[in-house]
């Protein structure tokens, strides 16, 4: 019995009192053996510890969360992956009868993909669409996108807008719509902006995400070079990332808004991108475009341009606004948050916040006029 | 614009003397050919006339970026190229402060490699400190024993050491050289980042040091490895040799010096660099 490496919890004092003693999985035939051949009566206390002590510590971290909340979370930093997706898990613990997370799919590396799901009830109810991170290096996005997901809880009950609209309308939330693209880019490179998936007959990897979208798919302002950053990929929808999106939207059948953020150029765009030509709604949107435009520039002076994609950015195609435009979406607006090319996509933290607070403001100007519009 | 090409573009001079008359006055006749031009463009095109300012100037101090685009027009000489008519209004690259105006033409050409560009900028910053800045980084380096070195600037987070602000402002100067020079009427560029920095300890009068920088291409998205060599005293010309390699491997070199063709009101003269 030298090698069995016995743990005694009681140890051995009187022949009248019991022992307990933790046994090592290897050990567990033998002292076994040992017991029953030396008429030992035993009973077993506990089959498997390891599985005890494995929920025990998850406990404390849950309980470490409830604690903590969302309030010490620093929405004014960028973080990686895997804080990002426990901030979610918190707001969704936080206000648990508003917030809910759902996974909608797998991205190519197998990383879940979750939404937030902002609800007062009802079933199935019309709703408003919003992601970010489609291109990972565009980090102040999903910054601002978990910065909004808290904004919108909290000001449930508080702000009169924002409460009559969740009382009409759901709100779903993709905070990092490209989970492979944003760890490559905190593990090997800052700049990568497509999917991470490998590309046959070459040894380049990924696809443009968004010029992989059912909207005048492969049409100029996109690459047939795997190895380009604006690659559209072999056909539509070949990223999972992207068919995950379109399965969730069309499944759901009555989202009437469909709003992406994206980095940088400081831009409020609406359709069309894959041509030049000015969608039947041109007039409304623009005239949306330009409210919002407003609101976000009445906080801090950051002046926006408002236009179609194609005007005012330049011709792409197969990109996400199009395709949910063409799709019967109306409300299909494009974010290009700050700034206009000193920082680029390497926006100082410092910025995230008051970013993210102007945005809202723009945001909340699209979302009322969806909500009145129904 | 080349000397030798005069002779052809002598009747379309009046024209050229239209955007001259531009102040504060009310907006000029539009000559025939001329068009509005898509906020795209026009943004395109006056960037493309700040790398030129930038470079000529040579200040890291007086470094400017694009403001607001106020008037924008374009006209096609045939079998020449398009010509843009710009005025905008320009930002401090630092700290983002109004600091003037300028009108601009940008001259993309169907048989010349980069755009003719011909700038002149009211500049609202007080030009006595911008030089004592340029002067005290210049100093700085000059008295440098051990090389100075970099990496990542900004880092990932957007963070730019103090001490590397000017170094990583010379890059800027120096990569708005290369910029205006790959500029086309479709093609763009921003500087994303310093990936590298090293000082070269010379014996002459002027600072040098190599880079490593990242551009950031539109609207192809591409990012752009190049090197630069920036040789500098304030005051004289920027010197600028670059080497660029892009994913696809097209390689790219280029030299400049100052003496490139087009103009710019705001050159220090020889006479000014007197510290």
């Amino acid at each position: 019995m030298q090698t069995s490496q016995l743990d005694f919890w009681l140890h051995p004092s009187n022949p009248a009192l019991p022992v307990d003693i933790r046994v090592p999985f290897p050990s567990l035939q033998a002292v076994k053996v040992f017991l029953e051949s030396h008429h030992i009566e035993y009973s077993i206390l506990l089959e498997d510890l390891q599985v005890i002590v494995e929920e025990e510590k998850q406990e404390m971290v849950n309980n470490q969360r409830r604690e903590r909340g969302t309030s010490n979370f620093n929405y004014g930093a960028y973080h990686p992956l895997e804080s990002i997706y426990a901030a979610l898990d918190d707001l969704a613990a936080e206000y648990p009868s508003l917030v809910s997370k759902q996974k909608i799919g797998e991205s190519y590396e197998k990383r879940p993909m979750y939404i937030l799901k902002f609800s007062t009830g009802g079933t199935n109810r019309p709703a408003i669409w919003f992601d970010a991170g489609i291109h990972s290096r565009e980090w102040v996005t999903q910054a601002t996108a978990l910065w909004t997901a808290k904004k919108i809880a909290s000001e449930y009950g508080n702000n009169p807008s924002v409460t009559s609209l969740l009382n009409r309308m759901d709100i779903f939330l993709l905070v990092v719509t490209n989970p492979d693209g944003y760890a490559f880019t905190h593990t090997n490179n800052r700049m990568w902006r497509k999917t991470r998936s490998k590309n046959s007959g070459s040894l380049c990897i990924g696809v443009d995400p968004n010029r992989n979208w059912d909207a005048g798919f492969g049409g100029p302002g996109a690459s047939t070079n795997p190895c380009s950053e604006s690659y559209h990929g072999p056909s539509a929808n070949s990223e999972v990332e992207v068919k995950n999106v379109v399965n969730f939207i069309k499944s759901h059948g009555k989202i009437k808004a469909f709003l992406t953020l994206h980095s940088y150029s400081q831009l409020l765009l609406f359709p069309f991108g894959y041509k030049c030509t000015n969608p039947a709604d041109y007039k409304e949107l623009e005239a949306v475009g330009k409210a919002a435009a407003s609101a976000l520039a009445s906080l801090h002076g950051t002046t926006y341009k408002v236009g179609t994609i194609c005007s005012t950015i330049y011709q792409a195609s197969g990109g996400s606004i199009d395709w949910s435009y063409d799709y019967g979406i109306k409300y299909s607006f494009a974010f290009e948050l700050r700034d206009t090319g000193r920082y680029g996509f390497l926006l100082p933290a410092s910025q995230i916040i008051p970013t993210a607070e102007e945005t809202w403001l723009g945001l909340l100007k699209i979302m009322e006029h969806v909500r009145d519009n129904q | 614009m080349q000397r030798r090409s005069a002779a052809r573009l002598g009747p379309l001079l009046l024209l050229f003397l239209l955007p001259l008359a531009w102040g504060e006055g009310p907006e000029p006749p539009r000559a025939a050919g001329e068009l509005q031009v898509s906020n795209r463009l026009a943004g395109q095109a006056a960037r493309v006339a700040l790398h030129y300012l930038n470079y000529r100037l040579g200040s890291p101090s007086a470094l400017r970026a694009l403001g607001q685009v106020r008037k924008a027009t374009v006209k096609t000489i045939p079998e020449i190229g398009h010509k843009y008519y710009l005025q905008f209004t320009t930002e401090d690259y630092k700290s983002s402060q109004n600091v003037g105006t300028c009108l601009a033409t940008v001259f993309y050409l169907k048989r010349k490699p980069r755009p003719a560009v011909n700038i002149n900028c009211t500049y609202t910053k007080d030009q006595k400190q911008t030089r004592e800045d340029d002067y005290s980084f210049y100093k700085k380096m000059r008295q440098q024993t051990k090389p100075i070195t970099g990496n990542d600037i900004p880092d990932s987070y957007g963070n730019i050491e103090p001490a590397l602000e000017p170094a990583w402002a010379l890059a800027v100067a120096g990569s708005s050289y290369l910029m205006w020079e790959k500029s086309t009427e479709n093609l763009g560029y921003f500087m994303a980042q310093v990936k590298n920095v090293k000082q070269w300890i010379t014996k002459d009068d002027s600072i040098d040091f190599d880079y490593s920088v990242v551009l950031h291409e539109i609207p192809t998205q591409e990012m752009i490895s190049c090197h630069l060599r920036v040789i500098w005293t304030p005051g004289h010309p920027l010197k600028v040799k670059y080497f660029c390699l892009s994913e696809n491997q097209r390689s790219e070199f280029g030299e400049g010096s100052g003496s490139e063709s087009g103009s710019t009101n705001g050159i220090f003269n020889e006479e000014e660099a007197n510290f």
